[in-house]
C-alpha cells in the first residue's frame, strides 16, 4: 500500500512527541523548583506497588482478547502465574522464576 | 556522551542479568509489532521506519497501534489524542522519580526520563543495583539495554518479515512474569500490600467496565480516587509515625 512519506514523519513525530511530553509532565510541574507536596511523596509510594498490580491484571486480561476465556478456563495462565509466585518466595532468583514459568505456559499453550 | 563513560562491568552486567526477562519479552514483542509494521508498509524502506518508530516512542501497546493507524490514516490530531490516552500512565510513573532523578545532569535526566517504558520503570522502582554501585548508573544501564532490546526487536521483525524460526507463541508470558516476580517481592514489605490490592482491584473494577484495551485509564483512575481517599489510613510515614508513638 502507498502510505505518504509526510503522513509517516508527522505520525513519528507526533507519537514520539506525545509519549516525551507525557513522560516529561511530572518533573516539569515538580521537579523544577521546591520540593512537591508531600502527598506527591505518598503518592509515588503507594502507586509503585499499585501500578505493578495493575499490569498483572492487565496482562491477565489481555490474554483472553483474540481467544474466547472457555477455551482453556485460564489454566495455562493460572499454572503458570502460580508457578512464578511460588518459586519467587521459595528462591528469590527472578530469572529462574521467570524462565520456568515462561517455559511452562509456552508448553501448555502449544501441545 | 557523558552517560557511557560511567558504566562499568559490574552494573552492567547486574544490569544484563536483571533485564534478561525484558530482552526475550521484548524481542518477542517487538518482532511481531515489526512484521505487523513490514506487512502494512510494504516497502524497502520498513526497516528505517521500524527503526524510527521504535526509537522515538518506545512503547509496546503504542508500536502496534501505529500500525493500524499507518493501515486506517487516521489524522494526526486524533492519533495525538490517542497517544495521550494509551500513554497516560507514563506520567503517574514519573512521580515515583522526581526525588531520585533530582540534580542530574539534563543528559542523564532526559534520557532516564525518556525511556521509561512499563518494564523499565519496575526495574528503576526495584532498583537491584549491585552492592556499592551508584543506582542512576544502574538505572541508566537498565533504561538503555531495554531500549536497545526494543528497537532490535522491532528491527529484525521488519527485516525478517514472515520468516520464523521456531514456534515462539507464548513467550510474551516472559513479561507478565516479571511484573509478577516484582510484585511478589514489593509484597514482602508489609506497607505495599494494601496498596497492591488496591491497584488490582481497581483493575478488575474497570476490566468488568471496559474492553481490555481501554481498561488501563479508568483504573489509573479508580487506584488514584481510592489512594486520595485512603491516604490516612495508607500513607507509610504517617503509620510508621504513629507506630512510633504508640510503642
Amino acid at each position: 500500500m502507498s502510505v505518504s512519506l509526510n503522513y509517516l514523519i508527522g505520525l513519528v513525530l507526533v507519537t514520539g512527541g506525545v509519549t516525551i511530553a507525557l513522560r516529561a509532565f511530572p518533573f516539569a510541574v515538580f521537579g523544577a523548583g521546591g520540593r512537591p507536596p508531600a502527598f506527591i511523596g505518598y503518592l509515588g509510594k503507594v502507586l509503585a506497588p499499585g501500578a505493578i498490580a495493575m499490569l498483572v491484571v492487565f496482562c491477565f486480561c489481555s490474554y483472553f482478547k483474540d481467544r474466547p476465556f472457555a477455551e482453556s478456563w485460564a489454566l495455562p495462565e493460572a499454572v503458570a502465574g502460580i508457578t512464578v509466585v511460588l518459586l519467587q518466595l521459595w528462591r528469590r532468583n527472578p530469572l529462574l522464576s521467570i524462565m520456568v514459568g515462561t517455559v511452562i505456559y509456552m508448553l501448555m499453550i502449544q501441545h | 556522551m557523558g552517560i557511557y563513560y560511567r558504566m562499568n562491568k559490574t552494573i552492567l552486567h547486574a544490569a544484563f542479568k536483571n533485564t534478561l526477562p525484558v530482552l526475550m519479552g521484548y524481542v518477542a514483542m517487538g518482532f511481531a509489532a515489526g512484521v505487523l509494521l513490514a506487512d502494512t508498509l510494504r516497502s524497502p524502506w520498513s526497516p528505517l521506519w521500524a527503526v524510527l518508530t521504535s526509537v522515538t516512542s518506545i512503547s509496546g501497546a503504542l508500536q502496534f497501534i501505529l500500525t493500524g493507524w499507518i493501515r486506517l490514516a487516521t489524522p494526526l490530531p486524533e492519533v495525538a489524542l490517542l497517544t495521550v490516552c494509551l500513554n497516560l500512565r507514563y506520567a503517574m510513573y514519573g512521580l515515583s522519580f522526581i526525588e531520585k532523578f533530582r540534580g542530574l545532569p539534563w543528559k542523564q535526566k532526559f534520557y532516564l526520563i525518556w525511556a521509561m517504558t512499563d518494564e523499565t520503570y519496575a526495574l528503576e522502582v526495584e532498583c537491584r543495583a549491585p552492592q556499592g554501585a551508584n543506582p542512576i548508573s544502574y538505572c541508566l544501564a537498565v533504561a538503555m539495554l531495554d531500549h536497545a532490546y526494543w528497537v532490535i526487536g522491532v528491527t529484525a521483525g521488519a527485516l525478517v518479515g514472515g520468516i520464523l524460526p521456531f514456534d515462539n507463541r507464548g513467550i510474551d508470558f516472559a513479561m507478565t512474569a516479571l511484573f509478577l516476580v516484582i510484585l511478589t517481592d514489593q509484597c514482602r514489605e508489609r506497607a505495599n500490600r494494601w496498596p497492591a490490592l488496591i491497584g488490582a482491584a481497581a483493575a478488575v473494577a474497570s476490566r468488568l467496565i471496559f474492553p481490555v484495551d481501554r481498561m488501563l485509564i479508568p483504573a489509573m483512575l479508580f487506584m488514584l480516587a481510592v489512594f486520595l481517599a485512603a491516604r490516612k489510613r495508607l500513607d507509610p510515614e504517617r503509620n510508621a509515625k504513629s507506630g512510633e508513638a504508640r510503642s
